[in-house]
């Protein structure tokens, strides 16, 4: 149960606007971030907080791409197809990401540690290949570089790899 | 609707043509005035324009593109121009685009034939298609039991998704998913769980969402159409039935027409099959000495009827005869009953299902001022600037009625003042008082102390009409006294409601200009019902609203002819007009036509009948589609009463718990086989139509009354309907006038007056005292019968579309008390008190107020027994609707 | 390489800068915020952004400053400010830097303009996947507001801004600005039918502004240093003021670029971006972002300026710069881009919604050497059946890479097709009629 969990935060959030249903997105933000997920029981809690029916909230839920209708795994792996990260070279990545997680784009290891989704513009398109694993953007992807980062994903839970406060070109040092 | 004046007057050309217009008029609607029709799918007038179908474009001489004529408006001077080739060429390319990924499944639609897709296809494209693509292909979904999607079809002009936010205020369908694998489902996976209005099959302009009553039943050409009027509420919306050869295939509305205007509820919309269900009595019945009904011809019954009535009249006199009617007659049926139960019978013991609230209504409006009427109609509603619901449920009660209120709040912005036991929460059915702008929640049996609260509210807060002291001082010393002698603290105390919540409200309706009330059933059905209806019409006259355009109080007809059922002289205390029963010219002319002497003997109403029935005074009953003895509690012992009556006539659709009890039975038609008028709770009178023919030997109502008439020797002979109807504009003149809009009566000046001088002192003593009825420890819970969205009465119960959606009843509590006593949704329920006890099953709901449990009186033969019987000493109305319980968990429910 | 002075960029430039408030501070900031609550009445301050000519960053180039005054003046209900932070352009990754590397620079950017229009509450609608971004700026808000920035009573003014982020979730289409504001009202992120316009009924159907996060950064510095000083730079009278270009593609070295309007493509190819990233010359690029058409090396000397650009057939836009060297398949590329529009795609309009799905679907019987000759009529059709027939500017853009591929590489789809040649021409082949039958 949100409400009870995130009492405070939800009135934070609910502060913000003078129309409760604003905070839809961000409580459906909370949801997937309690649960991976955008379960059902969240869309019903949801509504009953920002007084919308479920399919408002529903209809809302569906049409954003970031919102997982369904469980996925612990990681959530996003590498971007899109044209300018096409030109540096994403699709033979993506099938390299395929071959190494062993599963195809939508779907998620047996162990339930990554899923594998194949995305468009993420808005990194200077430093491509890139993905996006769970909140972290990583960049400048090659072969080697993502698979150290799945090694250290497995091993921490974290990985060193992930892009700081972006700047492109890196300033030049005087 | 807002007349416009002519400064508010655009003028336009549309292909040539030069009109002018109201100022906000929509382009396709100005083109449709000069007979230009602009292809469209998604505009729909009812709808705030989306302009998402791109079909409707037009080109406008000085704009650079092509617009959307269904979100653009008028302005001066604009050209309009649809018939160049350049916008015939975007129409086409539009169609094309929406049959890339449409199937090509006509031939198995229901909607082909009347298809806007097909028909606009027919006119702007090619019969072949450059798109050799993979049409987009959606798993089909089971839906909901009444209403089918096929998403295929889907050309996501929203329309449905639209309504169903924007009309009904229901929101239960959701586009779900993005772009063209956009479709519309309900909760995820859920099926549909709504009001079922069928507002989304009916808006849908293509076949992706229809009805699966009759579904693959029918093509639109073989159908023959019916226009009539809807039995199912007091609202009296236009029906469309449609039959195949005499086999019920659907019902729809029409936009435009009828005081619905096109909207429907689950009722109109679903509910058409009660009439035809397998049930229904096919001939006369006789009962023989075992006890067991024969089937008879009409001539046996009708000339056993009239030897039994001979010879009991000849016994005993007229005033041994009792006659009781449903308000589901047409008016030329209770105009008839009363004529035969007063000339041929000589009975002045008449009465119909209006008595059961609706004259709770009709007889205060009546004395104070000297209109029974609405002196307000459905239109005032959607333009008033407040509105008061009081004790109603508008929406499952009334709903289209609702819907008026919906569209004043929602896109009128009036101010929504609501008093309602039911708490604004949200569901699957629309709240109204989740649309209030002010909100009284106050629990069924305190309605009375509530209205006293608002009146003290005006009173105390200076809110009385500047010059009505002066006007009418007596009164207004009157009343203040009156109110004095209740204090805030008690008001506060029982109602629940703060000082500050009555006066907020009070003031926002006495700001008003064109100021509403609306009353329901809540109150026109529980004790005290006239006091209290009496009590908002002076609150009416304290806040200066009464009398005034717009303005009014408007009592909800339960019954779609309870109005008629009034006005055609169908309860005691009336003559047709409605006029007094001892008014001595009416008497007189109605001897003179008739032919007859009236009867002498005072009027007596439904209880008195029973009582005398029992006593042994009244010796024989005339029922017409009344169940009695279902509908009100044993403890009024009503079945004893007609079982001691030596002979009892029942006219049935169905052989019901009453009829059952009946000497004779007589086979009657319902609505949808016989002609004639319904007046509904507006004061509209409207043509009922005949769509099929009579089931079995039934015969209309007006039929019966006239044969057995001719048998008796007393001939009240009819061709038709009609001929009654004229007779019934002679006596009272003008009556019906029918037109699209309702007449507004206004308050009788004299009437108001003589009420202001001293009327109003008529139980002033009584009506402003507030009384608490303590529930015993043992008994905890106020058990509220109430009426559902999905049914109306029990006549519905036999309608297998309703059935699907509401099949039984369950006892509805809060969850807080549900909490409490360990109960969920589905446990069994033991719900008792001195008078017995029942099981049932449990339905938890937010919207339920604690301490309340509800249950629906449409499925209420079993829990019946629980409650007591009530006569109200002036209006003589019985009440059973509340009574007090305890409730304990039998069973866990299976989940 | 010819150096210019950098705006926006400046100060990130500078080694060490986090972008804290204080190093915010220490190179002068929040003095124009300072300036604009003390001195300077909204009127004012609305006609120096006129006269700056600074116009708007997020794609159609609309003067900012006369945004600003359709806002109604005597309104006095609430107003409100959206910073369109959405940046989910292909090919566009310039908000993102300046967000997250010098968060009060926006900030202040916002708290300018919430003042010239009357707002007290602006919203920063984010794209969701930016969640480092959405914390900076979070965090920089904090800051802002303990420091009496931003909050209830900004720098003793009396008057309050409330600056809130509010993070998408996924919908390109929410940078159109009624799609972000119905995303931020937490519907469907559908583009609503103008008129009526934000400036009188946008959030809320209040009175409201969406400016584009580089727009907004300009300000502080219109507003310290002028309208002249910032009317002189760059491309006078029309394109003033400097830009952050995003290369990306096949460059030498990608990333964020800024420079004065009016400077050729060459120069910022070739001397910025250091030019290509292998022996392969330049064929092909985008000038602006996903939805701008595609130019040849032959519109290398194009200025970067609005008028320059739209002269040449294509559009500023974004600001986001994408090179393709000789080899790339123009229609792989156009159908990479198509099948974004597709996936973007809001649903609304018919021509948008069927159109991206069936242009997406015939250039991948194309591509995948399923073609037919008559496609190329098609694809030319459809693209003229969509172009301003929608209701936002998502159908003018998603057909803009079909149109200029066909237009100067008209030859590679026919070769394409004639590959395909093997595979009979008649639709039997085609996968719908195997479904119906
Ligand atoms: C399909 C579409 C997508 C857009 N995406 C963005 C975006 O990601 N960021 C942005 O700032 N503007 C975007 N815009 C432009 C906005 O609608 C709007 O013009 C802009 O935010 C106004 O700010 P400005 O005047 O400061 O440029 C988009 C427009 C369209 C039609
Ligand atoms: S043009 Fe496309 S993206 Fe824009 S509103 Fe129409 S369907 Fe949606
Ligand atoms: S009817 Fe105008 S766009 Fe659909």
């Amino acid at each position: 149960m949100l409400a009870e969990k995130y009492q405070d935060h939800i009135a934070d959030l609910l502060a913000r606007y003078p129309v409760k249903r604003s905070a839809l997105l961000p409580l459906l933000n909370l949801a997937q971030k309690e649960e991976g997920y955008v379960s059902e029981s969240a869309m019903k809690e949801i509504a009953e907080i920002l007084d919308l029916t479920p399919p408002q909230v529903y209809e809302t839920a569906t049409f954003y791409t970031m919102f997982n209708m369904n469980p996925i795994g612990k990681f959530h792996v996003q590498i971007c197809k899109s044209l300018m990260c096409g030109l540096v070279g994403s699709d033979p990545l993506i099938q390299w990401v395929q071959q190494r997680l062993g599963v195809g784009p939508g779907q998620t290891t047996s162990d339930r540690l990554f899923t594998l989704s194949v995305v468009e513009c993420l808005g990194s398109c200077g430093t491509g290949p890139m993905m996006q694993v769970n909140d972290d953007y990583y960049e400048r992807l090659s072969e080697e570089r993502v698979g150290r980062i799945f090694d250290e994903l497995k091993e921490t839970g974290n990985s060193s790899l992930k892009s700081g406060p972006f700047m492109v070109p890196e300033p030049i040092s005087r | 609707m807002a007349e416009s004046n002519n400064q508010d007057l655009v003028t336009l050309t549309v292909d040539g043509m030069t009109t002018s217009v109201p100022q906000g008029t929509l382009v396709i609607e100005a083109a449709r005035q000069v007979g230009v029709m602009i292809p469209h799918f998604c505009y729909h007038p009812k709808l705030t324009p989306d302009a998402n179908c791109r079909m409707c474009l037009v080109e406008i001489e000085k704009l650079p593109r092509l617009q959307t004529s269904c979100s653009t408006k008028v302005a001066e001077g604009m050209v309009v121009k649809s018939n160049v080739p350049h916008v015939d060429e975007a129409r086409k390319s539009v169609l094309e685009f929406i049959l890339a990924n449409h199937p090509l499944d006509c031939p198995v639609c229901d909607q082909g034939g009347r298809c806007d897709l097909q028909d606009f296809s027919h006119q702007y494209t090619p019969t072949t298609s450059r798109f050799t693509e993979l049409k987009r292909v959606f798993p089909k979904e089971y839906f909901s039991p009444l209403i089918e999607t096929q998403m295929n079809r889907c050309v996501q002009c929203m329309r449905c998704v639209r309504y169903c936010d924007q009309v009904m205020d229901v929101k239960a369908l959701a586009p779900s998913g993005r772009g063209t694998l956009t479709e519309i489902k309900h909760f995820s996976a859920h099926e549909l769980d709504c009001e079922f209005c069928g507002g989304c099959v009916q808006i849908c302009p293509v076949g992706a969402i229809t009805s699966r009553l009759s579904m693959y039943d029918f093509r639109p050409w073989m159908l023959k159409r019916t226009d009539t009027i809807c039995t199912y509420c007091g609202d009296g919306c236009h029906i469309t039935i449609q039959k195949k050869q005499d086999e019920l295939i659907e019902v729809n509305s029409t936009q435009g027409v009828g005081r619905n205007n096109g909207d429907l509820c689950a009722r109109g919309f679903f509910g058409y099959h009660a009439s035809v269900h397998p049930d229904r009595i096919m001939h006369p019945l006789i009962k023989q000495q075992d006890g067991r009904f024969a089937q008879a011809t009409w001539e046996e019954a009708l000339e056993l009827v009239a030897e039994k009535f001979q010879g009991i009249k000849t016994a005993f006199g007229g005033n041994a005869f009792g006659g009781l009617v449903t308000s589901r007659c047409t008016n030329e049926e209770l105009y008839l009953f009363q004529k035969f139960m007063r000339g041929v019978l000589g009975s002045n013991r008449v009465d119909s299902s209006a008595r059961f609230g609706h004259v709770n209504g009709t007889l205060p409006l009546l004395s104070v001022q000297g209109t029974h009427r609405w002196t307000a109609t459905f239109e005032d509603i959607v333009d008033a600037d407040a509105l008061l619901l009081i004790g109603t449920n508008i929406t499952e009660t009334n709903p289209i009625t609702g819907l008026k209120v919906k569209q004043a709040v929602k896109q009128g912005h009036a101010i929504l003042v609501t008093m309602e036991s039911l708490l604004p929460a949200r569901g699957t059915i629309s709240n109204i008082t989740l649309l209030a702008t002010h909100h009284l929640p106050v629990r069924p049996d305190h309605y009375h102390i509530a209205i006293v609260g608002l009146i003290k509210s005006v009173l105390d807060n200076g809110l009385v009409d500047p010059g009505l002291e002066t006007r009418a001082p007596e009164f207004f010393r009157a009343i203040k006294a009156a109110i004095d002698s209740t204090s805030w603290a008690h008001i506060e105390e029982v109602s629940g409601v703060s000082r500050e919540v009555f006066s907020q409200s009070a003031h926002a309706f006495s700001s008003s200009t064109r100021g509403m009330i609306i009353v329901g059933q809540g109150v026109l059905r529980s004790p005290r019902g006239a006091e209290m209806v009496t009590n908002l019409l002076d609150f009416l006259i304290l806040t200066g609203r009464h009398g005034q355009p717009g303005c009014g109080l408007c009592p909800l007809a339960e019954e779609n002819n309870d109005q008629g059922a009034i006005e055609m002289g169908a309860t005691a205390e009336f003559l047709p007009g409605p006029i007094a029963i001892g008014h001595h010219d009416t008497r007189q002319a109605l001897s003179k036509l008739w032919e007859v002497d009236l009867p002498q003997e005072p009027a007596s109403s439904l209880m008195e009948m029973f009582r005398d029935a029992q006593a042994g005074q009244v010796k024989a009953m005339y029922i017409v589609g009344e169940n009695p003895v279902e509908s009100l509690p044993q403890t009024g012992k009503i079945k004893e009463a007609l079982e001691s009556l030596e002979f009892l006539v029942c006219q049935e659709l169905f052989l019901t718990e009453t009829a059952q009890l009946a000497d004779v039975v007589l086979p009657a038609c319902s609505y949808v086989e016989k002609d004639g008028t319904f007046t509904n709770t507006e004061g509209m009178v409207q043509p009922v139509r005949q769509a099929i023919d009579p089931i079995g030997e039934s015969r209309p109502d007006w039929e019966i009354f006239s044969a057995l008439s001719v048998v008796m020797d007393q001939p009240m002979e009819y061709g038709e309907a009609r001929d009654i109807f004229k007779e019934i504009r002679s006596v009272i003149p003008g009556y019906g006038l029918v037109g699209p809009v309702a007449t507004r009566p206004t308050p009788k000046v004299d009437v108001v007056q003589q009420y202001l001088q001293e009327g109003f002192a008529h139980g002033l003593a009584t009506r402003y005292v507030c009384t608490q009825d303590q529930p015993a420890s043992d008994t905890p819970f106020l058990l509220a019968s109430t009426q559902s969205l999905f049914h109306s009465g029990k006549f519905s119960t036999r309608s297998k579309g309703l059935l699907q959606i509401q099949s039984s009843g369950a006892i509805m509590l809060n969850p807080s008390d549900a909490k409490k006593l360990g109960i969920a949704s589905g446990d069994s329920v033991c719900v008792s008190n001195a008078h017995g006890a029942v099981t049932t099953i449990a339905r938890v709901l937010n919207r339920i107020p604690p301490d309340v449990a509800c249950f629906p009186e449409h499925f209420d033969q079993d829990i019946r027994c629980l409650f007591e019987l009530h006569i109200d000493k002036e209006s003589h109305v019985p009440y059973s609707k509340l009574t007090w319980v305890r409730l304990e968990r039998v069973e866990k429910g299976d989940v | 390489m010819p150096t210019h002075e950098k705006i926006l960029l400046k100060n990130m430039d500078q080694p060490g800068y986090t972008g804290s408030l204080k190093d915010y501070e220490a190179v002068g900031g929040y003095q124009a915020l300072r300036r604009v609550m003390k001195e300077l009445a909204p009127a004012d301050l609305i006609d120096i952004v006129k006269q700056s000519g600074l116009r708007g960053r997020g794609g159609a180039g609309f003067p900012t400053g006369v945004k600003w005054s359709f806002i109604p003046k005597d309104y006095t209900g609430p107003k409100y400010l959206c910073c369109n932070a959405d940046e989910s352009e292909p090919g566009t990754f310039k908000d993102r830097q300046l967000m997250e590397r010098d968060p009060h620079q926006v900030l202040e950017g916002i708290a300018i303009a919430c003042q010239a229009i009357g707002a007290e509450t602006a919203y920063i609608y984010i794209r969701g996947e930016f969640r480092l971004g959405a914390k900076i700026l979070e965090h920089a808000i904090d800051e802002a507001r303990q420091a009496r920035y931003l909050g209830e009573n900004v720098l003793s003014s009396g008057v309050p801004i409330q600056v809130y982020v509010h993070a998408g979730a996924g919908a390109y289409i929410c940078g159109e600005e009624t799609a972000l504001l119905e995303s931020l009202e937490g519907k469907r992120g559908m583009p609503r039918v103008k008129p009526p316009f934000p400036a009188t009924h946008g959030l809320y159907q209040k009175p409201t502004v969406v400016n584009n996060v580089e727009t907004l950064a300009n300000l502080p510095h219109i507003v310290t240093r002028g309208a002249d000083w910032f009317a002189s730079i760059g491309s006078p009278p029309k394109s003033t003021g400097t830009r952050i270009f995003c290369l990306s593609g096949h460059v030498k070295q990608p990333g964020n670029y800024e420079v004065p309007m009016g400077i050729t493509f060459r120069e910022l190819i070739y001397e910025h971006a250091g030019g290509m990233r292998g022996e392969k010359p330049l064929k092909a690029f985008i000038p602006g972002g996903a939805s701008a058409s595609f130019l040849t090396e032959a519109h290398l000397d194009v200025k970067l300026d609005f008028e320059s650009v739209a002269q040449a057939g294509s559009m500023l836009g974004s600001g986001g710069v994408t090179v393709m060297e000789e080899g790339t398949s123009m229609v792989w590329a156009a159908l990479r881009l198509m099948e974004f529009f597709y996936h973007e795609s809001c649903g609304k309009c018919t021509p948008c919604r069927e159109g991206s799905s069936w242009l997406v679907q015939v250039l991948q019987r194309i591509v995948d050497r399923r073609g037919r000759m008559e496609d190329l009529q098609v694809l030319a059709d459809l693209c003229q059946n969509i172009v301003g027939r929608t209701v936002c500017a998502f159908g003018d853009a998603e057909i803009a890479p079909i149109v200029g591929t066909l237009q100067y590489w008209r030859n590679e789809y026919e070769d394409l097709i004639r590959e395909s040649t093997a595979i009979s021409t008649t639709s039997k082949e085609l996968p719908v009629l195997a479904l119906n039958s």
